[in-house]
């Protein structure tokens, strides 16, 4: 369990810009504490101080896992959102796509959303953009995804 | 329902039509039209013999069967009650019958509801054994009761009345249904004093009740008709019918019983019911037994004659077995050589216990009729009923109207007698033991609708009474009696006994029987009917076995009275304690020693308390409570004094705990809680703490410092991501601002926080000065120019003077010359009049021909008005708010200025009447209208809209465009 290095912080903000953008502050410096990015077996966790702590006194090989993981970095250094991520994502996302009931089965499925399915979305959305995935009742789906136009079909690329 | 009910009503006309219904009732009531019609074919040779035996005297044999088809119909109307489906009709049917006294009827509802209630509760228990019935009777009642009102009830009754009349009417092959007719007329009134009493008790809600007391009320009804009828046999054949009917009610029972065992059952309650009434009658019968030792001869006959009738019933219900007093009582009733026996052998014994009474009532005979009217109504009516029994037995119609109002003071004296239930009589104990067989479940009932005591109370004293006070009106009031009070017990049994009795020939027998001869009626009709002793003989039978049986039901009578009297007494004992703890409650010092009062201070008093009770346990005990009390109530301003010291000393601020170590201490001693052993003092203070506290947060900040260090890290990553520029310093204020700072509370005795206190300008008080300048400037008249001023010339008759004048007045000039030439204006209006005069060449006054030369001569000044004359500007006293000082000091500079700005030169223009050429005014007016040229404004604007539009789809065409291709 170490901090990020530099350049991992870089790639996993990036990443997550690509969600939330400048909201990504917000996780970094919360107002109601003070949050921090671990690495733990290529897993990036965001702990709070108080967790941070307390795990300390668990040594490295023994812990499983800490806070909440955010993602991993595979082996070429790429950083990979989990969903469990999509907690912290959701209410900062900049984009949202809502999808309606009917596609919505489909979509969690692992396929794509044609754009008969998609009941709402953020205006201004631009292609490739990262977005967080709404039922239409507000429940955001797996994982978040960027989004493709084709003419007629919305491809939500999981990322 | 009730409309369904009525509609079948309606087909209730023919008996055919009845079958049906009662077929399409569920077996039981299939059973009971089985029974209705072969009781009917039963009945009708029943009903002979039994008529024949009633009124052997009257021919009424032929007449019976009629009656008795009236019966039947009136027993299958039952029957169908009893089925439930149809017997809600029939009870409707019942009623009819009544339902022409059921005006009268509705107004003794009202006065015999109470009697009723008690009375048709003693019915009631006489009818206990039809249970299936009073199942049924209950859906139906409850239907009745529910689905018609008392009104459609009435209606309903009257429609059936109408149907039994007519099935009746149709029922009678002979030429008696006039007869017929005239006794369901009467038996319908005491059947509506039955309904009635029904639909009281539907009121009640006590639908098995009203079945019971339908029943009852209907066999009472039945009985008392039977009464009036074996009076009227004499007299007419109607008392005959309704001995029929009565004998046929109690044959229908019994032929139920004959015709089908399984029926028997049914036939077995209703004979149970029947028996219980006999059992009733037979302690009348046991009195009658003593009375007819001397007559035993003819009731003898009678009760042989009647014997196969009511052997059979008895056989019947010997073979439902009731219970086996019933039994008892019917088969010693029923059977005439027992009933002989019982009467010889029983009447001793009845005699033992009622035979004084019965002495003391056999001389009051008419007493009986009385005990008949004091089962319910008429012991308080004793002297009115035995003139009205003697009436009524002649006139048995009446009588039975009678009866019911009789009923009603029935229920009076009952609800009256309540209390006298204690002190019955031995006949009267003989009565409650025939009634506590009926009463019993009566009272159960009546202990569900009213009190016990009420109830059982009402019987026996309503048959002591009556049979002491009423003895003399004794037939009338039997009868009465009868269908009132004992009608339910053995009305049937009685009726059976009473046709039995009237066929032996005496109709006062029938009715003391009727009378339930509960106890003295029977024993005064013996004394009185020598030659009716054979139905005493039965009736003695009955009452050797009912003695037991009384005995039995006084015992139980008394029991139930004296639960009763321990209830009552439970109740005001709890009631008592309920005052009592309510009075404590107001604060008795002696009461509050039991009391614990945990006090703030209780620890310690009880602590000394407790060691004085030690010391003295008992005396001290009430003192110290006292002392509590008191020195809590009223002495607690010592203890309130230590209190405020503790509780000054406990919150003042404890040096200890002051500070970071304090806190240390404090955790500490919350540690240990209250404990005044283990009390922090300052003593355990420790001087190293802070430092070692100075230490942990040098840690904690060097971990903090990593972490922000950190954060700062990632926040220029996120900057370098985003190629945003965030300032940590934002963050941090941003985070310092969400935090929640102290409140900076304003003193104003501070001198610190002077910067907080919004200082006051001095410019108000300058604008109010200013103010009250422009005020006074405002309120100051305008100056007006006192270059111009009009002087009037005082002869107007000169200046409009005809031409001619004016031609003089050229000549005469000098009159202007006269006028004051001070000012020039004037004169010059003076010439100009003179002018136009001349030229016109006499004054003519026009608008128009002025016009040329007014508008050389007057100018028009436009001229700014000053401030103050305008309206608009508002009263001054309004500008009093301190706010809006400076903004009204501002305007009314502004207008001050103003004028100055505005003072526009005057120009002068032609004038126009009021308006000059080229007149400012004007200007804005050519909005409004439209010169000669608004063709041409027409056509441009209808250039420029098809300019605009043709504008317009271009640009949406051209959006359009723009937008499918994306």
């Amino acid at each position: 369990m170490r901090p990020l290095t530099e350049e991992e912080t870089r790639v996993m903000f990036e990443k997550i810009a690509k969600y939330i953008g400048e909201n990504l502050q917000l996780l970094v410096d919360r107002p109601d504490g003070t949050y921090c990015f671990r690495l733990h077996n290529d897993r990036v966790y965001y702990v709070s101080e108080k967790i941070l702590k307390l795990a300390a006194n668990i040594s490295g090989d023994k812990l499983v896992s800490l806070g909440t993981c955010f993602g991993k970095f595979t082996k070429t250094h790429k950083f990979r959102l989990h969903i469990t991520a999509l907690d912290y994502l959701a209410p900062y996302a900049k984009y949202k796509v809502w999808i309606k009931p009917g596609a919505e089965q489909s979509f969690l499925y692992g396929n794509h959303v044609l754009k008969s399915g998609l009941g709402r979305i953020t205006e201004n959305t631009s292609q490739y953009q990262g977005v967080v995935v709404y039922s239409m009742a507000d429940v955001p789906l797996v994982g978040s995804h960027s989004i493709i136009k084709t003419t007629r079909t919305l491809c939500l690329f999981e990322t | 329902m009730s409309k369904k009910r009525r509609g079948e009503f309606s087909d209730f006309h023919s008996p055919a039509k009845k079958i049906i219904k009662v077929q399409k009732n569920e077996g039981s009531t299939a059973f009971l039209t089985m029974r209705s019609k072969p009781s009917s074919v039963m009945e009708s040779p029943h009903l002979i013999q039994q008529v024949a035996q009633k009124t052997p005297h009257n021919s009424i044999t032929p007449k019976s069967p009629n009656i008795t088809d009236f019966d039947h119909q009136k027993f299958k109307n039952i029957f169908f009650q009893t089925s439930g489906l149809e017997t809600t009709k029939n009870r409707n049917s019942i009623s009819d019958d009544d339902i022409d006294s059921e005006d009268e009827l509705r107004l003794m509802i009202a006065r015999e509801e109470n009697l009723e209630k008690t009375t048709w509760s003693a019915n009631e228990f006489e009818n206990d054994p039809f249970e299936v019935v009073r199942d049924d009777f209950k859906s139906d009642f409850h239907k009745f009761h529910t689905s018609i009102g008392l009104g459609l009830k009435n209606s309903v009754s009257c429609l059936n009345s109408e149907n039994n009349v007519m099935e009746n009417g149709c029922d009678s092959d002979s030429g008696d249904t006039d007869e017929i007719v005239a006794m369901k007329k009467s038996s319908g009134k005491i059947e509506n004093g039955v309904d009635f009493s029904q639909r009281e008790k539907s009121v009640d809600k006590k639908t098995y009740l009203k079945n019971r007391k339908k029943y009852d009320l209907s066999d009472g009804c039945v009985k008392e008709q039977k009464r009036k009828n074996k009076v009227e046999i004499a007299l007419s054949h109607r008392v005959k019918p309704l001995s029929c009917k009565s004998l046929i009610e109690s044959s229908s029972s019994e032929d139920a019983g004959s015709v089908s065992e399984s029926t028997e059952c049914e036939g077995d309650k209703e004979y149970n019911t029947l028996m219980g009434n006999c059992l009733r009658v037979n302690l009348t019968l046991a009195d009658l037994e003593q009375l007819a030792g001397s007559n035993q001869e003819a009731p003898k006959e009678k009760t042989e004659s009647n014997g196969q009738e009511t052997t059979a019933k008895h056989d019947k219900a010997s073979k439902s077995q009731r219970t086996p007093g019933d039994l008892r009582r019917g088969q010693q009733c029923i059977h005439p050589e027992e009933i002989v026996a019982s009467l010889l052998e029983g009447g001793e014994n009845p005699r033992g216990k009622q035979k004084p009474k019965e002495n003391t009532l056999k001389p009051k005979f008419q007493a009986f009729k009385g005990v008949g009217c004091l089962y319910g109504k008429e012991s308080v009516k004793k002297s009115l009923q035995e003139s009205v029994a003697s009436n009524n037995i002649n006139k048995d119609q009446i009588s039975l109207k009678l009866e019911e109002p009789r009923n009603m003071s029935m229920g009076k004296w009952s609800l009256c007698a309540n209390g006298l239930s204690n002190e019955q009589t031995p006949f009267q104990h003989g009565k409650e033991a025939n009634d506590a067989n009926q009463i019993q479940p009566q009272k159960r009932q009546s202990f569900a609708s009213q009190s016990h005591k009420v109830v059982s109370p009402n019987s026996s004293e309503k048959r002591n009474r009556n049979p002491i006070s009423s003895l003399l009106p004794l037939k009338d009031k039997k009868s009465l009696s009868c269908g009132a009070k004992t009608p339910s017990r053995g009305l049937d049994e009685d009726c059976c006994h009473r046709t039995g009795q009237s066929g032996e020939g005496s109709e006062r027998r029938p009715d003391l029987c009727s009378s339930q001869a509960p106890e003295k009626p029977p024993e005064v009709f013996s004394r009185r009917d020598s030659q009716g002793s054979k139905p005493d003989f039965p009736l003695p039978v009955n009452s050797s076995s009912d003695v037991n049986a009384k005995d039995k039901h006084a015992e139980d009578n008394q029991k139930r009275l004296a639960a009763l009297e321990a209830r009552q007494k439970a109740r005001e004992v709890q009631k008592k304690l309920v005052h009592n703890a309510l009075a404590n409650l107001d604060g008795h010092p002696e009461d509050k020693p039991t009391h614990i009062i945990f006090g703030s201070n209780s620890e310690s008093e009880t602590e000394e308390i407790s060691t004085r009770e030690q010391s003295h346990p008992g005396e001290e005990l009430v003192k110290e409570s006292m002392g509590r009390a008191s020195g809590k109530l009223f002495d607690s301003s010592d203890d309130e004094e230590s209190c405020s010291e503790d509780d000054n000393n406990r919150f003042r601020i404890k040096p200890q705990f002051e500070g970071r170590a304090g806190q240390k201490l404090m955790n500490l001693q919350s540690h240990f809680g209250t404990d005044d052993r283990f009390r922090m003092d300052s003593r355990f203070l420790e001087s190293d703490s802070e430092d070692e506290h100075e230490e942990i947060n040098e840690k904690k900040t060097a971990e903090e410092e990593e972490l922000a260090a950190e954060k700062l890290k990632a926040l220029n990553v996120v900057q370098s991501v985003l190629q945003i520029s965030l300032s940590n310093s934002t963050s941090k204020g941003s985070v310092a601002a969400k935090k929640f700072k102290d409140i900076i509370h304003y003193d104003p005795t501070r001198h610190d926080h002077a910067t907080y206190e919004r200082k006051q300008d001095d410019k108000p008080k300058e604008s109010k000065a200013k103010r009250k300048k422009k005020r006074e400037e405002a309120e100051k008249l305008p100056e007006v120019s006192k270059e111009m001023y009009y002087n009037i010339a005082t002869d107007l008759k000169q200046i409009f003077q005809t031409v001619k004048d004016t031609s003089e007045k050229e000549d005469n000039t000098p009159w202007n010359e006269d006028s004051d030439g001070e000012k020039a204006e004037v004169v010059q209006d003076t010439p100009a009049l003179m002018t136009r005069d001349e030229q016109t060449g006499g004054f003519t006054f026009s608008f128009f021909e002025s016009d040329a030369k007014d508008e050389k001569e007057e100018t028009y000044r436009v001229e700014a008005v000053k401030p103050g004359k305008i309206a608009w500007q508002g009263d001054p006293r309004f500008q009093d708010s301190s706010s809006e000082e400076e903004d009204v000091t501002e305007e009314t500079d502004d207008k001050k200025q103003s004028p100055e700005e505005v003072s526009l030169p005057e120009k002068e223009t032609t004038r126009f009447f009021f308006f000059s050429k080229n007149d400012e005014r004007l200007h804005g007016s050519d909005l409004f209208w439209r010169g000669v040229g608004s063709n041409i404004s027409r056509n441009s604007w209808e250039i420029r809209t098809n300019n605009l539009r043709m504008d317009c789809r271009k640009k949406h065409k051209d959006a359009k465009r723009r937008v499918k291709p994306k």
